[in-house]
């Protein structure tokens, strides 16, 4: 055989007719734990470009929903249009909102953010006012006897005491912006969605990668949630964290 | 610094989603396939009406007997709340995948899986709200007379409807939600619209993206309608009256 | 189908009377027993009054009767029949049930609330709604409430739907724990005689329990002091129990002041009341005047055309020609007849008004009231011989 067509034929694979591809991530009948080992590098920046999409919009949901707890503390007649408003940006779905914001702001991280830290909205600020209101009048009555000013009522005496609650909300917000945040890629920005789709659905249903996506995203959320436990704990020692 | 051409751009695109809502025309691979215009949109909207309603009643119905019972019977406290827990972690996005890749396409296949976010609202909230029941009216009743499946059904479940119904309508979200991701899963959904920009066009994704979003505020809309008809006026004159003296 | 009342008078409606025989209840994983071998029998019609410190098993013994607690060792009859013998949703229709909370559904109208049990016996709706409209007027509130909701109703007037919702059925045992608990004790001290006057007219057999030893003396025909873990440390009558307590507990549960709790076992109608010159509007002074001269009580009492006080007389008043319409002096505190006399002395002593008018049921004046009086009725043979008699007399 003349050398040429040798070192060509010792490139082509030579099957034996009746068998298809012969790796795991070929095949796709199942998870691949090897693949998943071979590739973890190229899981990392998802994960990390998810954790920060959901750290970033949760703080800046929470910061604003405390803003609106704390402008709508003394003034109760705040609170239905507040309420009113944050509780119809959290009935559109999320995929719609990701993609209405497109026109104004555009294809990104940024998008992402601002969609997700406005879903965060509703569940926190509807538990910051319930903790608020749920301070023992006893505590408020004694806070107002020794001399406290309104604002160091606030701050000193209501906003501990409604700690918890706010932390309870806080919880259900962060799990629920995890599951939420799988969804930015189709805002343009980064995350699990693209394990899951770009790599999962997108590439011919790679079932070890919409596999091992789910498994992540939903760790993740177990992770942020255990993670919160720990400072609800340490944010009211006077009370058990009761789980939520 | 934002500047008239973002504006006039947001216009624009906005406006051309509305010129998509209502007129036909070439799509982004050419003039063999038509696209946009209202009756597409409402093939499209119907069947994502007709998947969510089927799964929204299934859901009610998986999961609201088994709330309801639970807190009756006051046990099963952490099944509930870790069913509603998990229905929070698991993304609408993951279910829909796993569903596509081990048990297949179709109109029954997304119908289930959209079902089956809609049942951690409803079980959670079914179960709060009975056991949040006013505690002397059940004793009362009990005492009274009433078998535990009376008690459920004229004292408990009356006194819970606004905390069911909130539920409702948490699943009824999150079930619009996940069918219109099922369109990944071949059902012809709005989200076809919002995910395939390479068939309908920019303006195409943000068309859907309205539709959606009206469709689920108009479900909002019927669901706080039913929970106004179904709260019993007594309830409605007790917390009336709580926030007065509260 | 045979209830609870069928075994001994045969004709519902009738009161049955309530055994204990060594009943025992014990919850699971419990060290001590939350009743312990309590053995009683209330008679039918009386009102038995469980009373004791918290945590001592009264509720507990209460609710065995209706199986909202289970028995664990021991028989409760009522009427000669056990309570187990039938389903516990069958008994408990025919039984009474008032709680502390009240309890009202408060997504049902009053007239729905009333006709709770009736709707679950059957009843036809013409039946139920005459029930609702006589049990209406039995608690003293007006027709148009049986279609407004608990939410729009004081707690004194859920109260009374309460009752009147365990009436509705007409049961012979009714069951009330602490049922007026809730309320304040201005209109306590008046649901109480409202609820007394009642039994006096429905004769129901009714266990009745409280924390209030007060309350105890001043409603029970028989009581049952219950000490910690459900004993029975004395069942007895009123007088008995303030006459002849059998241990240290019982002594001290009544309290130290025995003597003046003995007050609670008479009532106003049993003094002599002391006449006031009785006043119209637009009478002549001079005929008033006159009257005075000599009467018991040196007042002139001002009433109306149906003998209901408006107040009293004063000098000034009286200087006119003819008695004027408003008196100088309000007729406060004015008592009712049918008031103990501990809650009459209570009042008189709180308005430092130095005499009482007394009405009876239609508010028409009886006669008058005052420290004097009751002292007096104190001292006399009369009181001593009234005391005992009080304590074997039947309500009314």
């Amino acid at each position: 055989m003349p050398a040429a067509v040798a070192t060509l034929l010792a490139d082509v694979e030579i099957r034996a007719p009746g068998t298809g591809p012969t790796t795991c991530e070929g095949r796709n009948e199942g998870v691949c734990p090897g693949f998943i080992i071979e590739n973890i590098d190229d899981y990392v920046s998802p994960l990390v470009e998810h954790v920060a999409l959901v750290f970033g919009s949760v703080l800046a949901g929470f910061a604003v929903a405390m803003l609106l707890a704390i402008l709508s503390h003394g003034r109760r007649w705040l609170i239905p249009p507040f309420i009113g408003a944050t509780g119809v940006i959290y009935t559109i779905p999320s995929i719609a909102l990701f993609l209405l914001l497109l026109p104004i702001t555009g294809r990104g991280t940024l998008t992402a953010l601002i969609a997700l830290a406005l879903y965060n909205l509703q569940i926190v600020y509807r538990n910051a006012n319930a903790g608020l209101a749920n301070v023992p009048a006893a505590a408020r009555d004694a806070g107002a006897g020794v001399g406290m000013t309104l604002r160091q009522l606030l701050w000193r005496v209501e906003l501990p005491l409604a700690l918890p609650e706010i932390i309870a909300g806080l919880r259900i917000a962060t799990v629920s912006t995890v599951a939420i945040a799988t969804l930015a890629i189709f805002a343009g920005a980064g995350g699990l969605g693209e394990v899951l789709y770009n790599e999962g659905i997108q590439r011919d249903v790679f079932k070890t990668n919409i596999v091992f996506g789910s498994v992540l995203a939903v760790a993740l959320a177990i992770a942020f949630d255990g993670l919160l436990v720990v400072v609800q704990r340490f944010a009211a020692p006077w009370q058990r964290a009761r789980a939520l | 610094m934002i500047g008239a051409p973002v504006i006039t751009g947001f216009l624009g695109s906005f406006g051309g989603a509305i010129d998509f809502i209502f007129s036909r025309r070439n799509s982004v691979q050419g003039p063999e396939l038509q696209v946009g215009g209202l009756e597409q949109i409402w093939e499209l909207a119907s069947t994502q009406i007709a998947i969510s309603a089927v799964a929204l009643l299934l859901a009610i119905v998986i999961a609201m007997p088994l709330g309801l019972w639970l807190g009756h019977r006051g046990t099963g406290e952490f099944l509930a709340v870790a069913v509603g827990n998990a229905g929070r972690a698991i993304p609408e996005l993951a279910l829909i995948a796993l569903m596509v890749a081990f048990i297949g396409t179709g109109n029954l296949n997304v119908t289930i899986a959209v079902t089956i976010l809609g049942i951690p609202p409803i079980l959670t909230n079914a179960f709060v709200g009975v056991r949040q029941a006013d505690r002397g009216a059940v004793d009362a009743a009990r005492g009274m007379g009433m078998s535990e499946l009376e008690i459920i059904r004229r004292v408990e479940l009356p006194l819970a409807i606004p905390t069911i119904m909130g539920g409702v309508r948490t699943a009824s979200v999150n079930i619009i939600a996940t069918a219109t991701i099922g369109s990944l899963a071949g059902v012809k959904t709005l989200g076809d619209l919002i995910l395939s920009p390479n068939v309908y066009g920019e303006e195409g994704v943000i068309a859907g993206a309205i539709v959606v979003a009206l469709l689920a505020l108009m479900f909002e809309l019927v669901l706080a309608g039913v929970q106004r008809l179904l709260t019993p006026r007594g309830l409605v004159l007790e917390r009336a009256a709580a926030r007065a003296t509260a | 189908m045979t209830g609870p009342q069928d075994a001994e008078t045969g004709a519902p409606g009738t009161a049955a009377s309530v055994v204990f025989r060594n009943v025992t209840k014990r919850y699971a994983g419990a060290d001590v027993d939350a009743v312990s071998d309590l053995s009683l029998e209330v008679p039918s019609g009386e009102i038995c009054v469980l009373v004791g410190p918290s945590g001592c098993g009264k509720t507990t013994a209460m609710r065995m009767v209706n199986r909202t607690v289970e028995i664990t060792a021991g028989e409760i009859e009522v009427g000669g029949t056990p309570v187990t013998a039938h389903p516990p949703a069958q008994l408990r229709r025919e039984i009474g049930y008032v709680i502390q909370q009240i309890g009202l559904f408060p997504h049902r109208t009053i007239a729905e609330n009333i006709g709770t049990v009736p709707a679950l016996l059957g009843w036809e709706r013409e039946r139920t709604r005459a029930r609702i409209a006589e049990l209406l007027e039995l608690i003293s509130l007006p027709p148009e409430v049986a279609d407004r909701y608990p939410a729009q109703l004081s707690g004194g007037q859920q109260q009374r739907v309460g009752v009147a919702r365990a009436l509705a059925a007409d049961p012979q045992v009714m069951l009330m724990d602490e049922p007026f608990g809730a309320i304040d004790p201005i209109n306590r001290e008046r649901l109480q005689n409202e609820f007394l006057r009642l039994q006096a007219e429905i004769q129901k057999t009714i266990l009745f329990v409280t924390h209030d030893i007060d309350e105890a003396i001043k409603m029970g025909d028989r009581i049952a002091v219950l000490r910690e873990g459900g004993r029975l440390a004395q069942f007895a009558t009123p007088a008995e129990l303030l006459m002849a307590p059998a241990d240290g507990f019982v002594e001290d549960f009544v309290g130290a002041d025995r003597a003046l709790k003995r007050l609670a076992l008479m009532r106003v109608a049993d003094v002599d009341l002391w006449a006031a010159p009785l006043a119209f509007v637009g009478q002549d002074t001079a005929e008033v005047r006159a009257k005075l001269d000599g009467a018991e009580v040196p007042w002139a009492l001002l009433v109306d055309s149906e003998r209901k006080p408006l107040g009293w007389l004063s000098e000034r008043d009286l200087a006119a020609a003819t008695v004027p319409a408003r008196p100088d002096i309000s007729p406060d505190p004015v008592l009712d007849r049918d008031d103990v006399l501990r809650d009459a002395l209570s009042d008189v002593l709180q308005s430092q008004a130095h005499y009482a008018p007394v009405v009876d049921a239609r508010g028409v004046t009886a006669g008058v009231l005052s420290l004097e009086v009751i002292a007096d009725f104190l001292s006399s043979d009369e009181a001593r011989v009234e005391e005992h008699a009080a304590a074997e007399r039947p309500l009314g």
